[in-house]
């Protein structure tokens, strides 16, 4: 009887969830199925905390800038260039630590490195008139340009300062756990915030979804989009930080891989690339999977060159789910009034 | 001699161009209070630049407006907002994926400290507002998308009303729209004059504009050519002398007389 009503319960509560969080709970649902298939082809990786550990070090690096890359997404613009602002915010950190040691200072300039250039970006799309896709193309040359120019291609290292307090407030380990998906959360958490809750996070939306409309209404565009490129270059650079501090070290090349992966996290979670629409809780989750296959692979013991197969298979297969979710919904919604 | 202050809105020789395009040649334009203005002419008369004028979107080149008495040489989108004057823009103003709430209080939200939505009364006022305007049982957490066009020019209705807008300008509200939605429009124009609000209705279609408007006026190549008591004057004789318009550019000699802009002290 107890369990029977308990039953009733969860049932309401997956078919609440299911009817208002469809996409949501979709993505969900690919990233739950993933870790069953690999559970059951490798219990043994995947029964060791180890494992879970190695992911959540490495998938802030993906997640944190899909995160701000979902707002530009949803106000119907590209960013391109968050890879080497990423290399850039990395830089600026290497170089103000080697110059003043391990100080907060080097966040802050990294953290601001990353506002100008995402100011730049919006100002290129936004005054300038230059399609986002080809403004970022361009700036993601000049900054790497840029970091290679002043390294002189070399890596510079500053693992010599693991161990101090801003470094394990950074990258560190808190009872096992890596602290760099601590800050993904709590990024998470604050977008998500932003997005639903504030009038900011209305106007992103409605930027994406009728931009005429929103000027008409009163709605300054302009200053919407080059707002978001700005929190996105932040985030960028800040993800870029935690790249170089984990990893021990600045190179030039920091932050090439994740240009895809990034924005594969942000539509595998739902976001559509035309904007309009789009949640935070969709790309975090999306960024996860792509961890969890890249993960999973090594750890079932077939060969990395899998992985890219694997990548492109479920990012697929995730776009079609959407598809037919959204052709369904519009489907199933008669049109009121017609 | 006509007393600016006597309504709610009055334009004295309104010009706009637009580079060598003359798209007002000197407009004197009024709207009562109360009162329901049908503002009717042939594509690229001048129609929807008086109403941006009127909303503040375009700045006339020469000419004054007076809103209530009060004369402006230009208004802004926000002056005009705050005169009450609301335009429901021929281009659909909506949000398609978002809820019908979320699009009534685009670019005014209800905020609490810090700019944070209040979101429970906005969702009130919102399915308050709808059961106002007739669109009952529709709840407002619809996604817009899933409205009719109708109801699409419900919700931009609705909005207008929220902001307690003492004029609503409807930008070719019919357009596209089937013969019941077109009604229901006209039922929309009919809620707003009983609350005692004004409306100026443009169209190009007089038998869309003929059942609910006080007064006609008729504008051709940026100038306003003829003006009609609706007791004056049939559907019929409207479509003759636009017809005549188009063609001859003058209004038939019989008009003349019943055309207020000939009778003393109208204008």
């Amino acid at each position: 009887m107890v369990s029977e009503s308990r039953g009733n319960i969860v049932f309401n509560v997956l078919t609440t969830l299911w009817t208002r969080y469809r996409l949501q709970t979709t993505v969900f649902t690919i990233f739950c199925g993933l870790w069953l298939i690999f559970y059951a082809i490798s219990p043994s990786s995947f029964a060791r905390p180890f494992t879970y550990t190695a992911i959540l070090s490495v998938a802030p690096f993906t997640i944190i800038p899909a995160l701000s890359l979902t707002y530009v997404i949803i106000t119907g613009e590209m960013d391109l260039s968050f890879p080497s602002i990423m290399a850039l915010g990395a830089w600026v950190l290497t170089v103000t630590w080697h110059a003043f040691g391990p100080t907060p200072l080097g966040l802050i300039l990294a953290l601001l490195a990353g506002l100008m250039a995402g100011f730049i970006n919006g100002v290129l799309v936004t005054k300038c008139h230059i399609p986002s896709l080809i403004a970022t193309i361009g700036t993601m040359f000049v900054w790497r340009g840029f970091v290679l120019i002043a390294t002189g291609g070399f890596s510079i290292s500053i693992g010599m300062w693991r161990g101090t307090p801003i470094y394990q407030a950074l990258v560190g380990r808190f009872g096992g756990i890596p602290i760099q998906i601590v800050w993904a959360v709590v990024i998470a958490v604050i977008l998500w915030i932003f997005l639903n809750l504030h009038k900011f996070g209305a106007h992103v939306y409605y930027t994406g979804d009728n931009r005429v409309a929103a000027q008409m209404l009163g709605i300054n565009t302009d200053r919407v989009i080059i707002t978001v490129f700005m929190i996105h270059g932040m985030l960028s650079a800040f993800a870029g930080v935690l790249v170089a501090l984990e990893m021990g070290s600045f190179w030039p090349a920091l932050g090439e891989i994740y240009l895809l992966e990034s924005i594969a996290a942000v539509v595998v979670g739902g976001t559509p690339i035309t904007g309009g629409t789009g949640t935070i809780f969709g790309t975090f989750i999306g960024g996860l999977i792509l961890k969890w296959i890249e993960t999973g692979i090594l750890a079932v013991g077939v060969t990395g060159f899998w992985i890219k197969l694997v990548y492109g298979l479920v990012i697929i297969i995730a776009l079609i789910a959407q598809v037919i979710i959204r052709k369904r919904e519009i489907r199933r919604m008669k049109i009121i009034g017609a | 001699m006509v007393r600016e202050s006597e309504y709610l809105v009055f334009t004295k020789n309104l010009v706009k161009r637009f580079g060598d395009v003359v798209a007002l040649k000197g407009v004197n334009f009024r709207v009562g209070y109360n009162e329901v203005v049908g503002l009717v002419g042939d594509n690229g008369a001048g129609k929807s630049t008086l109403a941006k004028i009127l909303a503040g979107i375009y700045v006339p080149d020469e000419g004054e407006i007076y809103v209530k008495g009060q004369r402006f040489r230009r208004l802004t989108p926000q002056k005009a907002r705050e005169l009450g004057i609301e335009l429901v823009h021929q281009e659909r103003t909506l949000a398609e994926d978002h809820p019908i709430w979320r699009n009534i209080f685009m670019g005014r939200e209800i905020t609490g400290p810090l700019g944070f939505l209040r979101i429970k009364e906005m969702k009130a006022a919102a399915e308050k507002l709808l059961n106002e305007i007739g669109l009952k049982a529709i709840p407002p957490d619809t996604p817009v998308k899933f409205l009719s066009g109708g109801y699409k020019q419900g919700v931009q209705i609705a909005r207008a009303v929220q902001f307690e807008a003492d004029l609503v300008i409807l930008d070719e509200p019919t357009i596209q729209l089937s013969i019941s939605e077109v009604h229901r429009v006209l039922e929309y124009v009919h809620g707003l004059k009983k609350r005692g609000k004004s409306c100026v209705f443009i169209t190009h279609n007089i038998y869309h504009v003929y059942p609910v408007a006080d007064r006609f006026v008729i504008i051709d190549r940026g100038k306003i050519v003829a003006e009609f008591r609706k007791v004056d004057v049939t559907p019929e004789d409207l479509t003759h002398i636009l017809v005549s318009i188009a063609r001859t550019g003058t209004i038939p000699e019989k008009y003349e007389k019943i055309n207020l802009l000939n009778v003393a002290g109208s204008n």
